[in-house]
């Protein structure tokens, strides 16, 4: 397996790794603030943090863990922020839901569901004007796309030629809420190309070709100067069911913000044997025995950095 | 504008039409852009603010600030963000106030107060020419946020031109005349009721001191107290439909400080029906006033 491939999976391992040790601490209360995890996330990040390129920006949501340790490369900085300790990568004063990290291209990150979008589109209009060439990504989610700011903000996005992408992770819950328990569905794809922007679907959690579709997509983006939309079917992973004497059926409960009380921290990180986890996929381009001393060592160095 | 650097004006019709009944006609930019934009008024206040993240200043002119609640969330979440640094660009959102009577529900709405309270956004009311010029002048493009606001009720007045003799350098308090006998202090877009009283007193050989408080929220109005200790007399007019008019915490602060020999609070009666089109002018008394003063 050639190098660059090695470091892509080693940079999945890590980042779950890292949220497993953050579980950890939510479980133990750790935390003030409320943090929400992105296990089974971790492909789209590591995509988006290999294409991400000099003068681009990201623009993030409430659940940003998994692109802030993308980006940032330790946990010891994102520990000490949601520990609210000055050493924290935003000083302790942004806590989870807001953490941007300007040095790393992260230049805003909001905690209300769509309010992102707007806010994006406005950078995206100032990099235009002072002749950037790089282009803006923002993040949201399934959730965020039934805000109206999504549909005004790609209406402004188009109209004024934005070199943008809108990256939107569908992992069909909002809250406590699966999509069909709470609207109709919503063909994204029909949306942006009736708008007149490209559409990929990224599916499968395959990091190495994520890396290469989003790398497509950007050049597309910047050499048409015109908004793209990428849509990523994602599972969420270490859900649990609940039965109570009110619901004696149990019921699946997609944890939101808080621990995933059934994850613990293991050396080998893998939570499902599938391709909703991408930690499976890796198995695909690599020797499992050369994932776990992978793994292994990652956990060590991670442990060391905390410690 | 014409001097600054990459400057972004924007908002609907801005450019086009009647250009907001006025407010917008010839702008004009050296570097930038002017955008007639679409119909998205929490977009429009999102994208103010990214400019800003961008270090790109902006004015969001808004034909009624009613729109502005569809914006809400970004006066206060998306400002908050990007407060916590001192900010090198501009944004101002320039809404006109209705407070016209004849628009029916919309100027059920005219609490300019209310949207700078929110999350304590700086606030600047316009309501004559030398608080027009002085405000324009130094807040339009400065660094950081902040919402000016123009009455729809006095655009189709003739602007008062009156010259002042004392503002604060934060442009929030504005003092047009000084005299022993009363001190008048106008809130929101009321200085033209404050400025015809002022007249009248001056034909009976009433002597007051006319303020104006342009900021919509409580501001430093020292001034305005170590006067009302000399006069003894207070006027208050405010014509904002608020619950929480910014008069009240002037009268807190002056009771603080004063024993006053009168008091008169001109707002508005809002026990009656103010959801239907009307012609909502205070109905001021200003004889009445006049004859509360001289005694």
């Amino acid at each position: 397996m050639e190098k660059s491939k090695i470091k892509i999976a080693r940079e999945i391992l890590r980042i779950r790794l890292s949220q497993m040790i953050i579980n950890e601490g939510l479980k133990k209360d750790d935390f003030k603030i409320p943090i929400h995890l992105a296990l089974g996330h971790e492909a789209v990040a590591v995509a988006v943090d290999a294409m991400i390129e000099g003068e681009d920006k990201l623009v993030l949501s409430h659940r940003n863990i998994h692109y802030n340790l993308a980006r940032t490369k330790m946990l010891k900085p994102e520990l000490d922020e949601y520990l609210l300790k000055k050493d924290g990568v935003a000083g302790g004063q942004l806590g989870s839901m807001n953490l941007a990290n300007e040095e790393r291209n992260i230049v805003y990150t909001s905690s209300i569901l769509g309010n992102n979008l707007a806010v994006a589109a406005g950078i995206a209009l100032g990099e235009k004007i002072k002749g950037s060439n790089g282009l803006v990504i923002v993040v949201a989610g399934d959730g965020a796309i039934e805000e109206g700011s999504f549909y005004e903000s790609l209406v402004f996005l188009k109209s004024n030629g934005l070199s943008s992408l809108v990256l939107i992770e569908n992992n069909c819950w909002s809250l406590a809420t699966r999509i069909d328990e709470r609207r109709c569905s919503i063909d994204v794809q029909k949306i942006a190309e009736s708008l007149g922007f490209r559409y990929e679907k990224l599916v499968g959690n395959d990091t190495y070709q994520y890396i290469e579709k989003l790398k497509a997509v950007r050049q597309h983006v910047l050499e048409n100067k015109t908004p793209a939309v990428v849509e990523v079917e994602i599972t969420t992973l270490g859900g649990y069911y609940l039965k109570t004497e009110e619901n004696p059926e149990p019921r699946f409960i997609n944890y939101h913000a808080g621990p995933a009380p059934e994850i613990s921290l293991r050396e080998w990180p893998l939570i499902e044997e599938s391709s909703r986890d991408p930690v499976f996929i890796l198995l695909e381009y690599c020797r499992k025995s050369v994932l776990e001393t992978a793994s292994w060592e990652i956990l060590e160095e991670l442990k060391n950095e905390i410690r | 504008m014409l001097e600054t650097e990459n400057i972004v004006l924007f908002g609907q019709n801005i450019a086009a039409g009647s250009c907001l009944s006025g407010l917008t006609k010839n702008l004009r930019v050296r570097k930038g852009l002017i955008i007639n934009t679409q119909n998205s008024e929490n977009t429009l206040c999102g994208i103010g603010f990214g400019l800003m993240i961008s270090k790109v200043s902006s004015v969001f002119f808004m034909k009624q600030q009613d729109f502005l609640l569809l914006g809400v969330d970004h006066l206060a979440n998306t400002y908050n963000f990007i407060r916590r640094k001192k900010p090198s660009a501009s944004f101002t959102i320039m809404p006109v106030v209705i407070d016209q009577g004849y628009q029916g529900l919309q100027s059920s709405l005219n609490n300019f107060g209310d949207f700078c309270s929110l999350a304590r956004v700086p606030g600047f009311a316009i309501t004559n020419k030398v608080d027009a010029e002085e405000i324009i002048n130094s807040q339009l493009v400065s660094p950081g946020f902040r919402i000016i606001g123009v009455s729809q009720r006095l655009s189709k007045e003739e602007l008062i031109d009156v010259g002042k003799i004392y503002s604060n350098k934060e442009g929030t308090v504005f003092q047009y005349a000084e005299g022993k006998d009363a001190t008048v202090v106008c809130f929101n877009f009321s200085f033209s009721y404050g400025w015809e009283l002022y007249k009248k007193a001056k034909e009976k050989g009433i002597d007051i001191s006319l303020f104006s408080v342009n900021a919509p929220t409580p501001t430093k109005w020292g001034r305005i107290i170590e006067n009302t200790k000399e006069t003894n007399k207070l006027v208050l007019i405010d014509d904002s439909k608020s619950e929480n008019l910014s008069c009240y915490s002037l009268i807190n602060d002056i009771l603080d400080e004063c024993s006053l020999e009168n008091k008169i609070l001109i707002k508005r009666d809002m026990t009656g029906d103010w959801l239907s089109p009307n012609l909502e002018l205070l109905e001021i008394d200003y004889q009445n006033i006049l004859e509360k003063i001289r005694h």
